[in-house]
């Protein structure tokens, strides 16, 4: 028996021991569904690089190590958790996969928005639940999103009323305590900005010790008509760990969502960000992933173009040092009645060593004729006559370099509106450049 | 303040210096003329430091130490500063971020503490409005977009907020119309002190009517053919650099 069917077996198993443990198990459609996902995920697995979507990262290493179910939340101390909340936000904090009320605060919200943990949720909003779960994704595989079908121990779930603005971002805290250890949790997000709506939605992923385990997400939204949904991600998992991830998002008619995705974390990470738009609709995918050591980072983005006249702007950029790898693949999908459709992609890398890695493969399916699409891919190093300039000024050899690896990720920081996030995205960003002598908020 | 020795620096097996002697003092501004491919901006970039060059016999003393053997920075933090030809467009990089960074690092190396922000605002501000530039240069990307006369300016703005001893200005005139040709060169003459030394490398005589250098020293084939005071310049503006070659055949 191969190390993979093992493993297979070995989650499987998992699977079928767990179910009844799980977050609404006493619910029969729940059930179902959960047992259905189980189901394929016994066939399936987890995907292999033999899989076209997969060539690029091989979560072999995951099988290998067989991780439990965490089961209860560990602690989580109050300064780690000051670190982690952003200022002027709503507050939903989960810890190992798990919503922890007492740290959490929703005062004030608008009237007719639901913002709760998935399972405090199930009693009132059963048929709401019911009818977001598993509605949005349309992904060719689905070994993670089945795995946390199967297991979910909890998750957000967030519905804007039609016609309201959320003024506050609400923050969605994933943490791993230092209980996290050789476990797996898995979180579903389900999300609906009713029509004519606004709100930001922010989720961030950090971790108290630098531990190995797996954390799965998977978020589902739903953007229905003139809403207007920003949704942000940080991901800043332990150093050893997995972070595998999915973004499924509807558009519906004259839907604007933007997604920013920033990714500094894990030992292995996969961020799957799915786009389907309606008509007319407006999409801006952004993300920005900075690898070191021997850290490997993979996003995925794919956008469908359903129906005519939606724009769709993609921008990602990787800054990559030592022996990390980043992989970029983004699909462009232009459906045969989708015309007047404007789409544009780009991915740029920056590889400050020898031994790093950018893999990018953008793909455009297009079906219709009268379409604007765009798409732009580099990869490079720092510029030696820059280097040279500012040295000659008096900046020394790291701190020249820094400046100018900082100011290629800053583009795609600087425009972020929310100054409590902006600046922890900042923070990240500088942790990993310093720049001699200089403060953050001189810049 | 700067000797240099029998300097002979080859790129790629050619050689381009061949034996160069100077000595500048405190206080004194000598001209660098020749025409192009004398060697001239090969010089400037060996005192600032410049990798890919092969420095095969020479030596150069700043402040009675080896020049050779710092790095870039560290001439720099010595008190080197050379005003590019082409001033290098730093995209992301605010000018104000980047004087700061540079200042801070020299500040640094001589003991002293950094700047408080606001007092260093106002005095680059200060030395903006003397250059007349528009403080919006402070928040744009060092260099990106400006015309040649502004990132000249932008040169000399930083040599001022920099306060070097030995300042290379390589060929600054170049690219400037006459109006920008005087803000900049009262900005150097502004800097002109007994402690300070500079280096002026161009082609033509232009900048020298602006600036009046106490020497002026032709350069051609990697050589010191000539040295003189200012009415050198004067001839060689009259006679040309053929002059020179003529010179030097006979």
């Amino acid at each position: 028996m191969s190390a993979s069917e093992l493993s297979k077996t070995h989650y499987a198993e998992l699977i079928t021991a767990s179910n009844e443990h799980l977050m609404g198990g006493e619910l029969p459609w729940l059930t179902s569904v959960r047992e259905k996902a189980g189901e394929a995920f016994a066939g399936e697995g987890f995907p292999t690089p033999r899989e076209e979507e997969w060539r690029y990262t091989n979560v072999s290493a995951l099988e290998k190590n067989q991780f439990s179910l965490a089961t209860q939340a560990g602690t989580v101390d109050a300064d780690f958790l000051k670190q982690v909340l952003l200022d002027d936000c709503h507050h939903l904090v989960f810890v190992d996969g798990f919503y922890q009320a007492e740290l959490s605060s929703l005062a004030d919200l608008p009237e007719g928005v639901i913002v709760s943990a998935l399972s405090d949720g199930l009693a009132a909003h059963e048929e709401l639940i019911k009818s977001l779960l598993d509605s949005v994704i349309e992904a060719p595989d689905r070994g993670f999103i089945n795995f946390n079908t199967a297991l979910f121990s909890d998750g957000a779930l967030i519905a804007i009323d039609e016609n309201t603005n959320v003024d506050k971002p609400i923050q969605l805290a994933f943490i791993a305590s230092s209980a996290a250890a050789l476990s797996l949790s898995n979180v579903r997000n389900l999300i609906v900005a009713k029509a004519g709506s606004k709100a930001s939605i922010i989720e961030t992923f950090d971790a108290c010790e630098s531990n190995c385990y797996l954390s799965n997400v998977v978020s589902e939204v739903v953007v229905e008509p003139n809403a207007n949904l920003q949704h942000s991600r940080v991901q800043e998992e332990s150093s050893a760990a997995y972070h595998i991830a999915g973004v499924y998002t509807r558009l519906e008619r004259n839907a604007i969502f933007a997604q920013y995705n920033y990714t500094f974390g894990a030992s292995l990470s996969r961020a799957e960000i799915h786009a389907n738009l309606g008509e007319a609709a407006d999409c801006r995918l952004d993300g920005l992933y900075v690898g070191q050591d021997r850290q490997h980072m993979d996003n995925h983005t794919r956008v469908n173009h359903a129906q005519p006249h939606a724009i769709s702007n993609e921008s990602y950029k990787g800054v990559l040092a030592d022996r990390s790898r980043g992989v970029f693949q983004g699909r462009i999908i232009v459906a045969e009645d989708a015309q007047k459709t404007d789409a544009k992609m780009s991915n740029r890398n920056l590889l400050l060593s020898d031994r790093a890695e950018a893999d990018s493969k953008p793909q455009l399916e297009i079906y219709a004729d009268d379409v604007k699409c765009a798409h732009g891919v580099t990869v490079g190093q720092l510029d030696e006559k820059a280097i040279f300039y500012l040295r000659s000024r008096g900046a020394d050899e790291q701190t020249a370099k820094n400046m100018l690896t900082f100011a290629f990720a800053n583009e795609m920081v600087e425009h972020i509106s929310f100054k409590p996030l902006q600046m922890r995205v900042l923070d990240a960003l500088l942790l990993r450049f310093p720049q001699a002598g200089m403060k953050k908020e001189w810049l | 303040m700067l000797k240099i020795e029998n300097l002979h620096v080859s790129v790629e097996g050619k050689e381009i210096l061949r034996g160069i002697n100077l000595e500048i003092n405190a206080g004194e501004v000598h001209a660098i003329m020749g025409p192009n491919g004398s060697g001239k901006s090969t010089l400037s970039y060996i005192l600032a430091g410049r990798e890919g060059y092969d420095i095969t016999e020479g030596r150069v003393l700043f402040h009675g130490k080896d020049l050779l053997e710092m790095s870039v920075e560290e001439r720099a933090w010595a008190g080197v500063f050379l005003a590019f030809q082409y001033p290098v467009e730093v995209p992301g990089v605010s000018n104000i971020y980047f004087l700061k960074a540079a200042l801070n690092g020299i500040r640094k190396f001589n003991d002293l503490a950094e700047l408080d922000a606001m007092d260093f605002i106002a005095m680059v501000k200060g030395k903006m409005k003397e250059l007349d530039m528009d403080e919006k240069f402070l928040y744009r990307a060092v260099n990106e977009g400006f015309s040649g006369g502004e990132k000249k300016r932008n040169e000399i703005l930083q040599m001022s907020v920099l306060e070097p001893s030995l300042c290379v200005l390589d060929e600054t005139d170049s690219g400037l119309d006459i109006d920008a040709l005087k803000i900049v060169s009262e900005g150097v003459n502004r800097l002109r002190d007994s402690s300070r030394a500079f280096i002026l490398v161009t082609h033509y005589q232009r900048l020298l009517d602006y600036i009046k250098p106490d020497f002026v020293h032709v350069l051609a084939h990697g050589k010191v053919v000539k040295s003189g005071g200012p009415e050198l310049a004067l001839e060689l503006e009259e006679k040309g650099y053929s002059w020179v070659d003529e010179k030097l055949a006979s």
